[in-house]
């Protein structure tokens, strides 16, 4: 089923074009990563999906429905993790937890909150410490633990793994990888080929706004990362 | 289901638990609950001193005039160094907003002589030239409290953009209404309830009324519904915390400061007032004139207002009372086109005053605290009414005594108006 789609969209950004009519979809139970140089226009198509920014043209749609007619409908079914996301620093991972859950509606027990914790490995001593004395890696765990446990259909991960360590970056593809067998849809901005490559059904390379090219995995061979590597640079 | 788990209740006590993990939040209302309780005791403190100055005034004056009343051998020296204490006594509520009281007199010690340059007798020594009076609790609501509701709330979501929380809260956020809006009221409940409980608990101490306290709580209510919703819509501005901080301290310095102050600049030029001093020189010059000019001439003038007394008979070679109270009471007649404009003029500057607070609201909550507490000019220009209407509650009683000659009796002294000072 199509989750999230991209249809020709534009969007402008302080009177610029930041996207420049790219159409793609995602669907679910599958992983799809955008590739791109800095302000290329990564972000910018995560917030028109959350209704953040409005399409100058086309259109984008989550799980059918047009975001711009029902943004509250749309932001119901997506979890977004912003880029460098920054929880609240006086608070703990826990209290932390609890608060962005609520906001959100969504009940979890203690033991779902324990359970999120152990699965993005984060030291249990730090549970109760607050965020301001976190490292910029753990605090990235715990707004991926938040990710978990919104439990939505759709995940919008802006850089997810900045900031994270080379084990962690494994741990992170196999949870992603665990949640899309479950059948999650997941759109993941990243600056990181490889891990792309191996994690991803597709991959979307942006440019100047525009879709340059898009590369699936097969089910006998996963994306070849000096494909990508070489499409990446040549379109710098 | 349990009535401290609706949803509506829940959500509130989300963000309950999330504004008290805020230690700026703490920090606010701590100042404020110390502010509040130190403008309230300013207050208290000058309240007392009043009413300790009133009592002491009225006995000492009552002693001196026991002591002096054995001199006292006839009507006209009797009214002459018969010394009476006037006074406004402060209300239960004063201890709130002083108000005029600072700066406009409320206390005479008054005689028989010529009037008006007794009541203005304190202005000439004490011009009023503050525009900002003390620290009291009115000062505070209207004038310091908003800036503190400006440096809780200007940055309320700025400052959860540059976090980069803010896509992740709004697209978080079940209800939007139950995030910035909610936010708003709980952070300003806060520091309202800590600006309020000390003026109510010093309200329950001076006996105020439950009626004015309500009345007083509601119109800090209103004024700070008014800030939080300018903060409100001023913080939504897509801007840098620093221009939103701007914008809110500029309008609070136009309404609070330029508009009250420049106000009262083109008050004074549109509506001119004869000084006080003016008052009082120009009856002393007509008192003294009138012991070089023929004695009826005075006594003409004197009549012609008050042709009761026209009969009256000189009586030689005695010092003739009379005719010095007559040339008294046309020293007050003299005056009476300056003290009526004197008059006016105030009440007029103070109605132009009232009409600009509409749209100056830290004038118009401080105004109306002064109307509940009776400082405002208005209370003050009726005690001087009072003052006026007493003396001549004293002329009525002595001069029938003066102008028909009858005897001086002293028993008859105990029936001397008494003013009454509230
Ligand atoms: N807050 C903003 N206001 C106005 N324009 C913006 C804003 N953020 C980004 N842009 C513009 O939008 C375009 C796309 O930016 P975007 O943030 O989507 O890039 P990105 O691909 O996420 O880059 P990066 O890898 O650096 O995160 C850029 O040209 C940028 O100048
Ligand atoms: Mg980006």
């Amino acid at each position: 089923m199509m989750m999230l789609q991209a249809d020709s969209l534009h969007i402008k950004r302080a009177n610029r074009a930041a996207l420049n009519g790219i159409n793609f979809h995602v669907n679910s139970g599958e992983i799809y990563a955008l590739l791109g140089g800095n302000g290329a226009g990564k972000s910018t198509t995560l917030l028109s999906f959350l209704g953040f920014l409005k399409p100058s043209q086309g259109q984008v749609r989550v799980k059918g429905i047009e975001v711009k007619s029902n943004i509250a409908a749309a932001r119901k079914v997506m979890t977004y993790l912003p880029e460098s996301a920054s929880l609240y620093d006086h608070m703990n991972a826990y209290e932390n937890l609890k608060y962005f859950l609520q906001l959100a509606k969504r009940h979890v027990t203690e033991s779902d909150i324990q359970h999120a914790l152990n699965r993005v490995s984060l030291n249990q001593d730090s549970w109760k410490i607050k965020l301001r004395d976190y490292s910029k890696g753990m605090r990235q765990k715990v707004a991926i633990a938040l990710s978990i446990l919104r439990d939505t259909d759709i995940l919008l991960l802006d850089e997810p793994t900045s900031g994270l360590d080379p084990a962690a970056i494994d741990e992170f593809h196999a949870l992603i990888r665990d949640l899309a067998n479950n059948g999650k849809a997941i759109l993941m901005v990243t600056h990181d080929v490889y891990g792309a490559c191996q994690v991803a059904e597709r991959i979307g390379l942006l440019r100047d706004g525009q879709l340059v090219g898009e590369f699936s995995s097969h089910s006998d061979a996963p994306i070849d990362p000096q494909i990508v590597h070489s499409a990446f640079l040549r379109n710098k | 289901m349990n009535p401290l788990e609706t949803p509506f209740i829940k959500t509130i006590r989300r963000e309950i638990a999330f504004t008290a993990r805020d230690h700026t939040v703490w920090f606010w209302m701590i100042i404020v609950t110390c502010l509040s309780v130190l403008s309230v005791a300013f207050g208290q403190a000058e309240i007392k001193h009043q009413h300790v100055q009133i009592q002491s005034l009225v006995q000492a004056n009552e002693a001196s005039n026991t002591l002096e009343s054995s001199k006292w051998n006839d009507w006209g020296s009797a009214a002459f160094y018969h010394y009476h204490m006037t006074y406004d006594a402060p209300s239960d509520f004063a201890f709130a907003a002083l108000g005029q009281r600072d700066n406009q007199p409320w206390k005479h010690r008054i005689r028989m002589l010529a009037l008006e340059g007794q009541i203005y007798e304190r202005d000439v020594s004490n011009p009023s030239i503050t525009i900002i009076g003390r620290f009291d609790f009115s000062f505070l609501a209207a004038f310091v409290f908003p800036l503190i509701l400006i440096m809780l709330l200007y940055d309320l979501r700025a400052s959860e953009i540059k976090a980069g929380r803010y896509h992740l809260l709004v697209s978080s956020v079940s209800h939007i209404a139950s995030l910035w809006p909610l936010r708003t009221i709980l952070r300003t409940t806060a520091v309202l309830l800590c600006l309020l409980v000390p003026m109510i608990f010093a309200g329950a101490i001076n006996g105020t009324s439950l009626s004015t306290l309500l009345q007083a709580s509601i119109m800090v209510l209103l004024f700070t519904l008014f800030w939080s919703v300018v903060c409100y819509i001023v913080s939504a501005w897509r801007q840098s915390s620093a221009i939103i901080l701007t914008t809110l301290v500029g309008l609070w310095v136009v309404t609070a400061v330029v508009l009250p102050a420049g106000a009262k600049v083109a008050i004074d030029k549109a509506v001119p007032l004869p000084s006080g001093a003016d008052i009082l020189l120009h009856q002393r010059e007509t008192v003294n004139d009138a012991w070089d000019i023929p004695k009826e001439i005075t006594m003409n003038n004197f009549l012609q207002r008050h042709p009761k007394w026209a009969n009256y008979q000189p009586k030689p070679p005695s010092f003739d009372w009379p005719w010095y109270y007559a040339f008294q009471q046309v020293g007050d007649q003299a005056t009476e086109n300056l003290s009526t404009a004197y008059r006016n003029g105030r009440l007029q500057r103070d109605r132009i005053a009232g009409w600009v607070s509409l749209i100056a609201p830290s004038s118009l909550l401080e105004r109306s605290l002064q109307s509940l507490a009776n400082t405002g000019t208005a209370a003050s220009i009726d005690y001087e009414d009072r003052v006026r209407i007493y003396h001549s509650k004293l002329r009525e009683f002595y001069y029938p005594k003066l102008f028909r000659h009858e005897p001086y009796d002293k028993t008859h002294l105990n029936k001397v108006p008494r003013f009454n000072g509230r």
